[in-house]
């Protein structure tokens, strides 16, 4: 899977809002709001084809969390991001 | 002839010829003349005849609803070429070419002088004051107690007559500006509100200014309810009350800075609300204390 184009993560103090800024967002009065978490993993497979596996062990990797817990949190996120629908 | 206006601390001129019949639209824009120091944010001067401009490439269509104003930005020979409609399916009535910048800008009137000349001012202010921690922003604002509150609100929600329930039940209150007041974070982080010559059907055109007490976005509802936003929240409400191209690197990074300072720093509230005094009641006793 990818990332949508179109979208800038952008920081908000202590968190991090992703914005459809591009021409290609189609709503561009739209935005997600991220965790920490989100937003690393977000920006580390921006632009790049990506697997669940990919973003679990980034997360394994940055939070030194084991594979079982890493697998748990990737799921509920990959959801959130289908839903909201800026991967495909 | 040219003229220098002031507003939020940011200088423009207009240029048009002497006794031309727009500058009869330029009345309301009085307030804000001062004196010429150079130092413009933009110059946008009127012109009678429009280059060719049939090799112009289409780079986005602008329109938030049938009702509202359409925007057609074309890039041509390196310069933007604006072409601005009063309703999406309206006829284009003013054309405008500008520097990427959005610093000198020549315009032309096919209709309405008075929708033309709002519009392109309107616009080369938001552009051009978009890195200089300025937002031009959609909203009524009533002062009370030295302080400036703003309503926020899609088109129709009743932000003006929230407005109106301050000023007619609460002692103490005045409009500052009904329709587009400019927002402007100072080098101490001080987040004060300006008077305006752009307040929708309001004549309101007060050249003064005041520190934000609150920000509040309107939600019509059966009873009044007000919440604190988090900063998410406050950051989204915002975000939608401004007018930017957000495909411009440079004009979304400085749209983000200023919204970010503002939400840092400001209250910003969400009322469900009723057109009654009670509403107005309520939203003041949250927002002032």
């Amino acid at each position: 899977m990818k990332t949508r184009k179109g979208y800038t993560l952008r920081s908000l103090g202590k968190e991090f809002i992703l914005v459809a800024d591009g021409l290609e967002a189609v709503d561009f009065s739209r935005m997600i709001s991220m965790n920490e978490s989100a937003a690393f993993l977000w920006k580390e497979v921006e632009d790049k084809d990506f697997e669940a596996e990919t973003l679990v062990n980034l997360l394994m990797e940055e939070y030194g969390i084991d594979h079982e817990v890493a697998e748990h949190d990737v799921k509920s996120l990959l959801e959130t991001w289908n839903t909201a629908n800026i991967i495909e | 002839m040219k003229k220098v206006y002031q507003v939020a601390g940011h200088k423009f001129a207009v240029v048009m010829p002497d006794g031309d019949r727009a500058w009869a639209e330029m009345e309301k824009y009085e307030p804000f003349l001062t004196s010429d120091t150079g130092n413009y944010i933009f110059t946008a001067e009127l012109i009678n005849e429009m280059p060719d401009t049939s090799s112009k490439q289409l780079v986005v269509v602008g329109n938030q609803g049938k009702d509202m104003a359409r925007s057609e930005l074309y890039d041509w020979e390196g310069k933007w070429l604006l072409e601005i409609a009063p309703l999406l399916d309206a006829p284009v009535r003013v054309m405008m070419i500008a520097d990427k910048g959005f610093t000198t800008a020549q315009f032309r009137v096919l209709g309405s002088w008075s929708f033309s000349v709002n519009s392109v001012l309107m616009l080369l202010y938001a552009f051009s004051t978009a890195h200089k921690d300025t937002l031009l922003i959609h909203a009524s604002v009533t002062m009370n107690n030295g302080r400036g509150y703003l309503f926020l609100g899609k088109s129709g929600t009743g932000k003006s007559t929230h407005s109106q329930l301050w000023i007619d039940n609460i002692e103490g209150c005045e409009l500052l500006n009904d329709d587009n007041p400019a927002l402007r974070v100072l080098d101490d982080g001080e987040v004060r509100v300006y008077g305006s010559p752009w307040s929708g059907k309001t004549h309101c055109y007060r050249n003064i200014d005041v520190p934000v007490g609150a920000i509040v976005d309107l939600h019509q509802a059966k009873k009044n309810v007000i919440r604190r936003l988090s900063i998410a929240e406050a950051y989204a409400s915002i975000f939608v009350s401004f007018s930017g191209y957000r495909f411009m690197k440079d004009m979304a990074n400085g749209l983000h800075a200023t919204n970010e300072k503002i939400v840092m720093t400001v209250p910003c509230f969400s009322l469900d609300c009723l057109p009654n005094a009670e509403a107005a009641w309520v939203c003041y006793q949250a927002v002032t204390h």
